[in-house]
């Protein structure tokens, strides 16, 4: 489902121009649980990044099931990421000053559902992600393993085909991160293809596929026996 | 992504830091409040001039002979009566004129506005209810044989009769300035009280008013012939200017005047247009305020939601992230400062409104406040609004969602 290959990405806003990516070819099939990882500065932020369709890139072709997403306009990207991939940040990124329910809403908002089917999905999804009694609090009243159930709750809403996550639990401590780490393998077990980058090893052992990033190119990529939770 | 969603998420975001809103709109009310309540009372004294003028008789014209002309340029009986027919419009002639004098009885005296003028004089005094009460007015033959004769009004009456008002056939001595005196015989007393010009006037400090035939003025002062001012009324407004225009040249033809410039007439439709013409000045006055007090308000807007999108610039990054396209970002942040302007306009309005009636029940006159001013303070409120939005909401929908993601 993603196909990439040969993609260069160059930033070139310090002095030196900084090959990021040099060459990447990657292919993720539908269902799989993928890990990227590889040191600080390796590139993963950046992949992701492209993989998501939220940055550009100077060479190399992208297709997201089966579709050439290597070029899209600003407004083509949203509606594709609005579909098609549901995003997980680090950092959460919860809209303060709207409900829990109303951030698990926003997506599909954007996407034209009307009020009440809207309604209905996003308690649906809360539940899925056990906070079906939370829905009228607001992201500063629950702890940080909630706000990262919420954030997983609005990336599933919109059923996308791949939800991406870059360093999901690096806000987290062990044991929200295992709760987290649960809801994927959930989540995947029922068929949503999970690409997320992680830099820590027992983190990572959760997922079934390892790419390792070194300097910008994949120096590792093997499949692994997943650690259930 | 509908407007209702739009709408409900920026109030939700001027609800979030209302200090700063309402700090922010406060150029916004101030400017509105000052052009509603300004408008309201203008609009309100407008009318109040309007409709006294109408009262008085929008009908009417006063036609006068300049301090310059000659006596041979007064206007005499034989004016009014070519006037009369030979401009049908006319229906009636007053011809007045008023000198002060002393009067008095066998009780008091008293100083006098002494009115002199030709028989219609009746119709002289628009200000003045000129009902009879006892006797009568004066008639032809009072006229022509210049009668010893006055008409006065009721406190008149009062004030020199210990209170009587019935004085019909009473006798006054009246003296003008120059020291000419008469004995004058009452034959008619009038009501004689003055319609309310702005509150009313105090009659016990006014001097008392009587009347006399303009012949028997001429009698008594030499040095007075003829008349300076004529009212005319006629049928209709839509002749005024017309019958103004034709008595101007009949006097001046009569009086071997043409183009001396001597005689002139005005008339209340032009005092109206002056009315109309300090209103404007007035009017346009306050728009280049409002402008002002608007321009100062916007920016004050796209101040605060440059700040705003620098702010949330990471939820600008996350709302992309999750669908929200360039022209979504844009109407969110147009809403919001159209928003803000507009609650400003709504706040200024309610303001205004209550200033201008405070203002106007102090002054005595009704605020007259139209849907117009209040769809215009709407329709300006949300263009300020938009266009001082424009820029920082462009600014928002533009940011690239990597960038935006990544800010700190
Ligand atoms: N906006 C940018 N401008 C210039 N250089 C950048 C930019 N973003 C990333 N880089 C550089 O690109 C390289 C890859 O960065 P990237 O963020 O992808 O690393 P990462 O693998 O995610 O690291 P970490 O584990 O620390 O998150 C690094 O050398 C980084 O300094
Ligand atoms: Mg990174």
């Amino acid at each position: 489902m993603i196909e990439i290959k040969d993609i260069t990405k160059i930033y070139r806003t310090g002095g030196e121009p900084l090959v990021a990516l040099d060459k990447i070819s990657l292919s993720i099939q539908e269902g799989e649980f993928t890990a990227i990882m590889g040191p600080s500065g390796s590139g993963k932020s950046t992949m992701m990044n492209i993989l998501g369709l939220l940055d550009r890139f100077d060479s190399g072709t992208y297709y997201l099931n089966g579709k050439d997403v290597s070029h899209l306009s600003d407004n083509e990207g949203a509606h594709v990421r609005n579909k098609e991939i549901g995003f997980v940040f680090q950092s959460f990124n919860l809209m303060p000053r709207m409900t829990i329910l109303e951030n698990v809403e926003l997506p599909m908002v954007y996407a034209n559902v009307p009020k009440k089917e809207r309604n209905e999905r996003a308690v649906k999804a809360l539940e899925r992600v056990g906070l079906g009694n939370r829905v009228k609090h607001r992201p500063n009243e629950i702890s940080g393993g909630q706000k990262q159930r919420v954030a997983i709750a609005r990336a599933i809403v919109n059923t996308p085909s791949v939800l991406m996550a870059d360093e999901p639990t690096g806000n987290l401590d062990s044991k929200t991160t295992l709760d987290i780490m649960r809801i994927f393998q959930e989540l995947n077990a029922e068929g949503t293809t999970v690409v997320m980058v992680t830099h820590e090893p027992e983190v990572a052992e959760y997922t079934k596929r390892v790419v390792l990033f070194k300097d910008g190119v994949i120096r590792d990529d093997y499949p692994q026996q997943q650690k259930i939770l | 992504m509908n407007l209702r969603e739009n709408f409900k998420m920026a109030i939700d975001s001027v609800l979030a830091n209302k200090m700063r809103s309402f700090l922010t709109m406060l150029g916004i009310i101030i400017g509105i409040a000052a052009v509603i309540a300004i408008l309201g009372i203008g609009n309100g004294a407008t009318s109040e001039i309007t409709g006294t003028f109408n009262d008085l008789g929008a009908s009417t014209i006063t036609l006068s002979v300049s301090n310059d002309a000659t006596d041979s340029e007064a206007i005499t009986d034989a004016d009014v009566t070519a006037l009369k027919e030979s401009i049908p419009e006319i229906e009636r002639v007053s011809a007045n004129n008023t000198t002060s004098a002393s009067v008095r009885s066998d009780f008091d005296t008293r100083d006098a506005l002494l009115s002199y003028g030709m028989p219609d004089l009746q119709y002289i005094n628009q200000t003045m209810d000129s009902t009879i009460v006892y006797g009568r007015y004066f008639n032809q033959s009072d006229y022509l044989d210049s009668k010893d004769v006055t008409v006065i009004s009721e406190d008149t009456a009062a004030a020199l009769f210990n209170g009587q008002t019935d004085v019909v056939g009473e006798q006054l001595k009246i003296s003008d300035n120059a020291g000419n005196q008469s004995d004058l015989t009452v034959i008619g007393v009038v009501k004689g009280t003055f319609q309310d010009l702005q509150g009313s006037f105090d009659l016990s400090q006014m001097p008392v008013y009587a009347a006399v035939p303009l012949t028997t003025m001429e009698k008594m002062n030499p040095t007075i012939k003829g008349i300076n001012s004529l009212t005319i009324q006629v049928d209709s407004k839509d002749a005024i200017e017309s019958v103004s225009k034709q008595a101007v040249r009949i006097l001046e033809t009569r009086h071997d005047a043409v183009g001396e410039d001597w005689y002139s007439a005005t008339n209340f439709l032009q005092a109206l247009d002056q009315v109309d013409n300090v209103m404007s000045l007035f009017i346009n006055f306050i728009a280049a305020v409002a402008a002002i007090a608007l321009l100062v308000g916007g920016i004050g807007v796209m101040n605060i939601m440059l700040v705003s999108v620098t702010e949330r610039t990471r939820e600008i990054g996350t709302r992309k992230a999750l669908g929200a396209t360039t022209g979504t970002i844009l109407a969110q942040f147009l809403m919001e400062s159209v928003i803000l302007c507009l609650i400003g306009g709504i706040i200024g309005l309610v303001l205004g409104i209550f200033l201008a009636s405070v203002v106007s029940n102090a002054l005595d006159i009704v605020p007259n406040i139209t849907i117009g001013s209040v769809l215009l303070v709407l329709f300006f409120s949300s263009a300020v609004g938009i266009f001082f939005g424009i820029y920082p909401a462009r600014k928002a929908a533009r940011l690239d969602p990597i960038e935006a993601l990544r800010y700190e």
